[in-house]
């Protein structure tokens, strides 16, 4: 019997990118925010 | 088309939207030059009268209305025209709400409601107030169990059939809307209205807060969820492809519907009468809610990328470049959706406990909320306008209203861009949201706040102008598309409702069994709530008597 071969994997790299660059966001404006209450 | 009663229905209540859109902007950029020190009212006109009307006509009402005209076109759109009962009591709810919203204005115009759109107690309107903002609620009830049997009609005809995606997200956020609105109802019915008519003299000010919380939180979910059926549904069709996950898209709403109730202490967080555990708790079930939101920020930057590369888009961001940036319907829902990931976050920092003491009362608030619902949610319902107005009433959607579209959205986000970044800076140095002008004795840390490039009068009266601006260009388009545009008669010129397919094939059935998720929810509204809400009762602190402090 011959293997099928799997579907070609669709390229999501950007998609991948972009939602860690949301993570990031959100990580930054917590740490600042977090640093001010510490400071106060 | 859908069916020409259908249609009515709808405009009437995007035609309510916008009245309430148009008085609610005005009364926004009087604030901002009130708070500027820029204009002085006439003695019978106060600003947290102006700041009432402003909170209940755009976040209540506005969003309301719109909310409705949407979910008529699209179930009479996805499910098939209205029968006669269903069209009747849509029609009731309309007319309900309508008479309980102009009810709630003319106490806020006779200034009898300057209490704001949270009216805490124990600051104390007519009653009248609360009656009309009771039936208001009333009438969307109502109005929801017409969609609800439109809804289950179809759904005995098509036994064992998953319901199409926009019918499913719209009994999700009725089904939440309903369960939310037990609580406002509950303190409007039996603290509010008893009290404001003297039939008693005190009122359990905590109870009051903490019930109306109950439903203030899930109410912005009420605004945000129709936003999200524009990105899950309409946005794929208008990039030519279908919904990038259809389970995804439903675990995602059901979701709400669990996390977005039980939660609404984080917003009283620095009340003395609720113990910290009890807060604690809810802001774990706040943080919740972070999945159903990284799951839709994923499908949308998975749809846009599945459209850009069968566009033709290369390499690691190529395919950004390939998405339809001319089409305003598109254009104006990115920026929505761009203004939504620091409003988003932001809404984490007001949620994480120790952190809200930072923010708590302040201007970054009023900052936040209008990245959240100020922009991406109402810049959503502009971008669902240009195309749901022409379409409803058969009229030509001209290349001179798509320039005037993208003038409008561009100046919108310049204005927000300016105000809600003033208002974030200056939340975070200390300067506290819902105050009229003042001077703060000449205190020199208060007069600092205004020194910044970004927080300065000027900044942020250009910043409300140019809103306005572009608010009454919004009116000005609204009102071409309804009355004035000339009919469309060739095939070409008639706009389409964008629904985008969704591949259901294998999406679990589990996911349409509302009672699993119904009964989820109460389960956690009855964990976070049931012993602290029968403290408050059983323990309840000496009522208060009503103030009128304007
Ligand atoms: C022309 C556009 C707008 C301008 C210039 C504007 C301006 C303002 C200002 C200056 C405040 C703060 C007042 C204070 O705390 O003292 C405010 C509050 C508020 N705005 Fe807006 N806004 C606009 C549009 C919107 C939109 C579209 C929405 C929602 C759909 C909205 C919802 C609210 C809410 C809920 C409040 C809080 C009211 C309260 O504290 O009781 N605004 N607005
Ligand atoms: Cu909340």
């Amino acid at each position: 019997m011959k293997k099928t071969k799997p579907a070609k994997e669709e390229n999501l790299k950007g998609t991948f990118v972009s939602v860690m660059s949301v993570g990031v966001i959100i990580i930054v404006m917590w740490v600042v925010v977090y640093y001010m209450y510490v400071a106060r | 088309m859908i069916a020409a009663q259908d249609r009515k229905l709808a405009l009437w209540n995007i035609g309510v939207a916008y009245i309430a859109f148009l008085i609610g902007t005005l009364c926004g950029l009087l604030q901002v030059f009130i708070r500027n020190d820029a204009l002085q009212l006439p003695s019978w006109l106060d600003y947290y009268q102006i700041l009432t009307a402003h909170g209940v006509l755009l976040a209540l009402i506005f969003t309301t209305y719109f909310i409705f005209g949407f979910f008529v076109t699209g179930m009479s759109k996805s499910l098939g025209s209205f029968g006669p009962k269903v069209l009747l009591y849509s029609w009731i709810g309309f007319w309900v709400t309508t008479i309980g919203t102009v009810m709630a204005t003319v106490m806020i115009i006779s200034g009898e409601a300057s209490v704001l759109y949270t009216f805490y107690a124990p600051l104390k309107a007519s009653g009248w107030y609360y009656v009309g903002l009771a039936l208001v609620i009333v009438g969307t009830w109502i109005s929801s169990f017409a969609l609800v049997g439109h809804y289950v009609v179809w759904r005995k005809a098509h036994k064992g059939e998953l319901s199409p995606l926009f019918a499913f997200m719209t009994i999700t956020t009725i089904i939440m809307w309903i369960i939310a609105c037990l609580g406002v109802v509950a303190t409007v019915l039996f603290q509010y209205i008893p009290w404001a008519f003297g039939w008693v003299d005190t009122i359990n000010v905590e109870l009051s807060r903490s019930l109306f919380w109950y439903f203030g939180h899930p109410l912005v979910y009420f605004w945000l969820l129709p936003a999200y059926m524009a990105w899950y549904v309409i946005v794929p069709k208008l990039l030519g492809v279908k919904v990038f996950s259809d389970s995804l898209a439903r675990l995602a709403f059901v979701l709400f519907i669990l996390f977005s109730i039980p939660v609404g202490f984080h917003h009283q967080l620095t009340e003395p009468g609720i113990s910290n555990f009890w807060k604690f708790l809810q802001v774990v079930l706040t943080f919740m809610v972070i999945i159903p939101s990284l799951l839709t920020a994923f499908s949308m930057f998975g749809t846009f990328e599945r459209a850009g590369r069968k566009n033709g888009g290369q390499g690691l961001f190529g395919w950004f470049t390939k998405l339809p940036w001319k089409d305003v319907r598109f254009t104006s829902i990115f920026v929505a959706m761009a203004f939504f990931i620091p409003g988003g976050a932001g809404g984490i920092i007001n949620a994480s406990f120790q952190l809200n003491e930072v923010v708590h009362n302040t201007m970054w608030i009023v900052g936040h909320f209008h990245i959240t619902v100020g922009t991406p949610v109402a810049m959503t319902f502009m971008g669902l306008t240009f195309w749901l107005v022409p379409y409803l009433t058969g009229r030509k959607f001209s290349k001179v209203m798509q320039k005037l579209g993208f003038i409008q959205i561009i100046t919108w986000t310049i204005g927000m861009l300016l105000m809600s970044t003033s208002q974030h800076i200056l939340g975070l140095l200390g300067a506290p949201r819902r105050t009229a002008y003042t001077g703060y004795n000449n205190h020199p840390s208060a007069l600092e706040w205004f020194d910044g490039i970004l927080t300065n009068h000027v900044t942020m009266a250009v910043g409300g102008s140019i809103l306005f601006l572009s608010a009454m260009l919004l009116i000005y388009i609204v009102v071409m598309t309804m009355f004035l545009s000339p009919k469309a008669e060739l095939e070409a010129d008639f706009v389409e409702f964008p629904m985008a397919d969704s591949d259901k094939e294998h999406t679990p059935k589990f996911l349409e069994n509302w009672w699993i998720w119904i009964g989820i929810a109460f389960a956690l509204i009855i964990i976070a709530y049931a012993i602290p809400l029968y403290g408050m009762i059983h323990h309840a602190p000496p009522g208060s008597e009503g103030f009128k402090t304007w």
